[in-house]
């Protein structure tokens, strides 16, 4: 499945990471797929959900609202990472527990897009398409969760 | 740890081809059921390695994690309905059922952030923060192993 080997904008975005990486193993191909993905992420969607112009009409200004949405927390998300990162040989436990606070808000805050947003889709897509973009939003969401996690390390 | 996290992986990803080829018996609830027991036991064992907790650490965070490990088997087993009904519906779905697949598999994922955050919350009245944003971090790190292993033998829908 071509899904599975696509890896997200975020990697890149998050390279300042690397620095305190134990076990960065984003190979040179997931490179590659990440390049493409980040010019490509709209036409994942299209080539997957096969719209008809009527439900491209309805679909894509929601979805790219979605998406502004989601850069504000993707970069709010990177400023605590990358604190994390400057933090990290000397984290204490009162700035762990800002940072634990902050990552839990966040995550709430992206959860409730994430519904919200496709709440919204689903109300302009036939059930099946709206089940079908949830489908290919979660498994691209999880890519980015999973290379993310192989740059940060956990907490001392 | 990774070949642990690969096994435990490997053991979800089985449940989920399990759950896609489910016939709706009564049998293969059971086996769910046992799978999960077992998914919660190698996630237990893996988290106490992790945390690297103390002896006295150890006896303030086993209760608590015990009770999350109860409440997350019940959404685990949520998860499980909602793969079955996605599994049995799948050659013939409707916009309708997809619907309602959408809205439950939606409402589990609400189900299991909040419950992190409750037991983050718990656990941060025992532990120092460190410890309860490394455990933050494991779970959560497994919990993305396992979706994403379920993700793999789960075909989209047609």
């Amino acid at each position: 499945m071509k899904l599975a080997s696509l890896v997200l904008t975020l990697i890149v975005a998050a390279s300042p990471l690397a620095s305190v990486a134990q076990d960065a193993t984003t190979s040179a191909d997931e490179q590659i797929l990440i390049k493409q993905i980040q010019t490509n992420r709209r036409g994942v969607y299209a080539e997957y959900l096969k719209l008809t112009d009527a439900e491209s009409k309805a679909f894509w200004p929601i979805y790219d609202e979605y998406e502004a949405q989601s850069k504000k927390l993707v970069d709010r998300y990177l400023a605590m990472l990358n604190d994390f990162a400057a933090k990290y040989d000397t984290l204490t436990d009162a700035e762990a527990a800002e940072m634990l606070k902050e990552r839990l808000a966040i995550e709430r805050k992206r959860l409730d897009l994430k519904v919200k947003y496709t709440d919204r889709i689903a109300k302009v897509l036939p059930g099946l398409k709206a089940l079908r973009y949830a489908q290919i939003e979660s498994r691209i969401e999880n890519l980015t969760q999973r290379n993310l996690y192989t740059l940060i390390p956990l907490a001392r | 740890m990774k070949n642990v996290l690969i096994t435990l992986a490997a053991v979800a990803a089985l449940g989920a081809a399990e759950g896609a080829l489910a016939q709706s018996s009564g049998n293969m609830t059971d086996q769910q059921q046992l799978l999960i027991s077992q998914i919660q036991t190698d996630k237990r064992a893996i988290v106490l390695s992790t945390l690297e907790l103390t002896d006295a650490e150890v006896a303030a965070f086993t209760p608590i994690y015990d009770k999350y490990q109860v409440e997350m088997k019940k959404i685990l087993t949520r998860s499980s309905d909602v793969l079955n009904k996605y599994a049995s519906n799948y050659d013939s779905m409707t916009d309708d059922a997809a619907e309602d697949i959408l809205e439950e598999a939606l409402a589990v994922r609400e189900d299991r952030n909040d419950l992190l955050k409750d037991y983050a919350k718990r656990l941060g009245k025992k532990l120092p923060a460190t410890k309860v944003l490394r455990w933050v971090q494991v779970e959560s790190k497994l919990t993305t192993l396992l979706d994403w292993q379920m993700a793999q033998v789960i075909p989209l829908a047609k």
